[in-house]
């Protein structure tokens, strides 16, 4: 992880809350103590705390593997949150519709139905891009706002939504719940609390099995090898007789299945049903940062989506508990992103005489993943 | 034994009467609690002009009237609800109040995780995921009686057209909703009703724009309603309504702001009508602090001071001016009822 960033954005962001006249350490103790539950001192549960950090992190983790696959074959993916919607809304669909049927058939079906229609929709752009060269940056943004309207539709007037007035879906079926890690029982005291508010669930586990899943078949397969081969040279790959369009039709299906999983996690595990908060859901665009901030590595996903967890969670404890608005949290967001894509805590350390010498950019990276790395990113050396 | 117990609370309660009587003066020795609220916001935020900003209002000025700390936490997406209704109640405070009906699936979850801290919540209760209320003695709904609103600013639609004081005077006025759910037909009912009092001879057009978000889809059915010759407009669609007020701008007639005053959204807003959350605020937050907190609807009405009316850019006429007086008292009084559904 590209640790300067992190490190830049946080003192920047000391430097702002300074200006403002309120005390940078008492917010970052709220936002340690939010995000973590370290050195909580105003009666925070640090259980509570740490709960609340995986439930924020588990979809940033899955989707910001959807966004982290294409990269290495070369492609953006910007549309991850709408694969994300298509699998929500796919996962509540069927959730409904077969309510009755036990978990161990329901469960399945609502997953891989989210699956199915991420897949689906990252692959719009996989083969418009493969035949007609359309680019995926602009199809997949636009398909980002088909999904959003369509769950509009859907929620407001249209076959999913509630009754008159509301705008949300019935609740899926008990089967199609994903379990939380500890009981969901209101008598139950764990920690000084009900067993209930601690919301981890196993989805945690789909998510971490997402990241190792990716980490293999990018790097233990022979179509990892072919994504990787794609995103450095399409000519060299064609070449060594690798079929490149179907190797972005396939990265795109594969990359939208992974969306489409985290917003059917997001449904089974969470909120069991579709609300107007995904009309401004954000969780596809913050994969892309987390995406980034990660390297496109599995285990550097998995960091990056704990801390924008810990930042999301924490924000609202630094509000209360030290009076400083939780935009902060945003402003610290928007700072690692910056220095990462104007990559100048790299030039910094070049342009000091005892500074480290850059890291060579790894041949296997491709041109689009250049953002993922703290050096400037080299032209990728012919093999 | 029953009958000993109520003695005893009689007791008490004659007791409570009097040292209340007294008036804290006698109080001396007993340390007086500090007693914690925190206040939860939607997605709007606290500069959203509306309810948030209001009851952020209310929670101040019970801070300047009673020994309290209030604490503020805004919701950057529904997925925060939760967490931060949850945060309040884990650190034991003595009132949770969630702002707004996007609320009520949280507090219906959070209120039954901690039986034992109270919770209010404006306009909703606490539910579960189908939106039916779950009846938790520890939460308070805090509801408003909008047709009392709609009432005073139909009264000044009702009268303008009567006395030939608006802008094309055809007796024609117009409501613009955002999807027909009671609190938004509450707001039209009362408007048609009074405007029909002031002026038997009106045409009421009601249309609604399905959006509660976008300025544009409310902007469109105003524009119908001017074009058939409505010259004073109701909104009562959030933010989708100010589409409504700019496009009465930009056609030259009135229109009429809802829930908080918007006389700056646009010149054209002659008057607003008033859910007054600052006062729904105050008050459960006052009830906590005399231990009278109580599970269930608490209704705000122009009866209690919690529904009302602002005029906005219009110099009103004294007789317009004695007319909205004397309907605020007979409603005030009970001597006139707006209803709760439209009239026909």
């Amino acid at each position: 992880m590209p640790f300067g960033s992190v490190v830049f954005a946080f003192a920047v962001g000391a430097l702002i809350v300074g200006a403002t006249g309120a005390n940078p350490f008492s917010a970052y103790a709220g936002l340690l103590c939010g995000g973590l539950g370290i050195g909580c001192t105003q009666g925070e549960n640090p259980a509570l705390e740490i709960s609340n950090t995986i439930v924020f992190a588990i979809p940033l983790i899955t989707a910001g593997v959807a966004v982290a696959l294409p990269f290495r074959a070369g492609l953006f993916n910007i549309g991850a949150e709408g694969q994300l919607l298509a699998g929500s809304i796919a996962c509540t669909a069927i959730g409904i519709k077969f309510n009755t049927l036990p978990a161990p058939i329901l469960l399945p079906m609502v997953l891989v139905g989210g699956m199915a229609a991420g897949a689906l929709w990252a692959g719009i752009p996989g083969v418009l891009k493969a035949t007609v060269g359309a680019h995926e940056v602009v199809t997949t943004i636009m398909l980002n706002y088909i999904a959003q309207w369509l769950l509009r539709f859907l929620i407001i007037g249209g076959p999913l939504q509630l009754g008159p007035g509301t705008s949300k879906s019935l609740p899926i079926g008990e089967g199609a719940r994903l379990a939380t890690l500890l009981p969901a029982d209101n008598s139950l005291i764990i920690f000084g609390l009900p067993a209930s508010v601690y919301r981890v669930h196993t989805g945690l586990l789909i998510a971490l099995a997402a990241a190792a899943l990716f980490a293999f078949l990018l790097w233990r397969t022979s179509f990892g090898y072919e994504i990787r081969a794609v995103g450095q040279s399409q000519k060299a790959a064609r070449y060594a007789g690798v079929s490149v369009r179907r190797t972005i039709i396939l990265t795109m299906v594969i990359a939208g299945a992974f969306s489409g999983l985290a917003g059917a996690v997001q449904i089974a595990g969470v909120d069991h049903n579709l609300t107007d908060k995904y009309f401004s859901d954000t969780t596809g665009f913050d994969a892309i940062a987390v995406a980034l901030l990660g390297l496109g590595s599995a285990v550097g996903i998995v960091l990056a989506a704990v801390l924008f967890g810990a930042l999301h969670a924490g924000g609202a404890i630094m509000q209360s508990d030290a009076g400083i608005s939780s935009n902060l949290v945003l402003v610290l967001q928007a700072l690692i992103l910056f220095s990462i894509a104007a990559n100048f805590v790299g030039a910094i350390r070049r342009g000091l005489p005892f500074g480290r010498a850059p890291a060579a950019l790894p041949p296997e990276l491709p041109p689009a993943a250049g953002l993922m790395t703290e050096a400037a990113a080299a032209p990728p050396e012919p093999t | 034994m029953a009958h000993k117990h109520f003695r005893f609370l009689g007791v008490v309660a004659a007791a409570m009467v009097l040292t209340m009587a007294c008036g804290g003066t006698s109080g001396g020795g007993t340390p007086t609690k500090t007693y914690k609220i925190g206040l939860v916001t939607d997605i709007g935020g606290l500069n959203d002009k509306s309810f948030n900003h209001l009851a952020d209002i209310g929670l101040e000025k019970a801070k300047t009237d009673f020994k309290i700390q209030g604490d503020v936490k805004e919701s950057k997406s529904g997925d925060d609800y939760v967490p931060n209704l949850t945060d309040f109640a884990t650190k034991k405070y003595d009132l949770v109040i969630g702002v707004g009906f996007l609320m009520q699936e949280a507090v219906g979850t959070v209120s039954g995780q901690f039986p034992d801290i109270h919770f209010a919540i404006i306009d909703g209760a606490g539910t579960d995921a189908k939106g039916v209320d779950l009846k938790h003695p520890n939460v308070q709904s805090l509801y408003f009686k909008e047709q009392d609103a709609g009432a005073m600013v139909g009264v000044m639609a009702g009268w303008l057209e009567k006395n030939g004081k608006a802008k094309k005077n055809q007796h024609i006025i117009g409501a613009v909703g955002g999807i027909s759910i009671p609190p938004v037909d509450h707001y039209i009912a009362g408007y048609k009703w009074a405007a029909k009092m002031e002026d038997p001879s009106i045409q009421v057009k009601i249309g609604y724009s399905n959006n509660f978000t976008d300025p544009a889809k409310c902007k469109g059915v105003a524009k119908s309603q001017i074009d058939a010759g409505a010259d004073i407009v109701f909104q009562v669609a959030g933010g989708c309504g100010l589409g409504v007020l700019q496009q009465a701008g930009q056609s030259g007639v009135y229109s009429i702001g809802v829930d908080a005053d918007q006389k700056d959204a646009d010149p054209s807003v002659i008057a607003s009508a008033l859910k007054k959350v600052d006062v729904a605020t105050y008050t459960a937050i006052k009830n906590v602090v005399n231990n009278q907190f109580q599970g269930g609807a608490l209704t705000f009405s122009i009866a209690n001071e919690g529904a009302g009316y602002s005029i906005d850019n219009l110099d009103v006429p004294a007789e317009l001016k004695a007319e909205l007086d004397k309907v605020l008292g007979q409603i005030k009084s009970g001597a006139l009822t707006p209803p709760a559904d439209i009239p026909a």
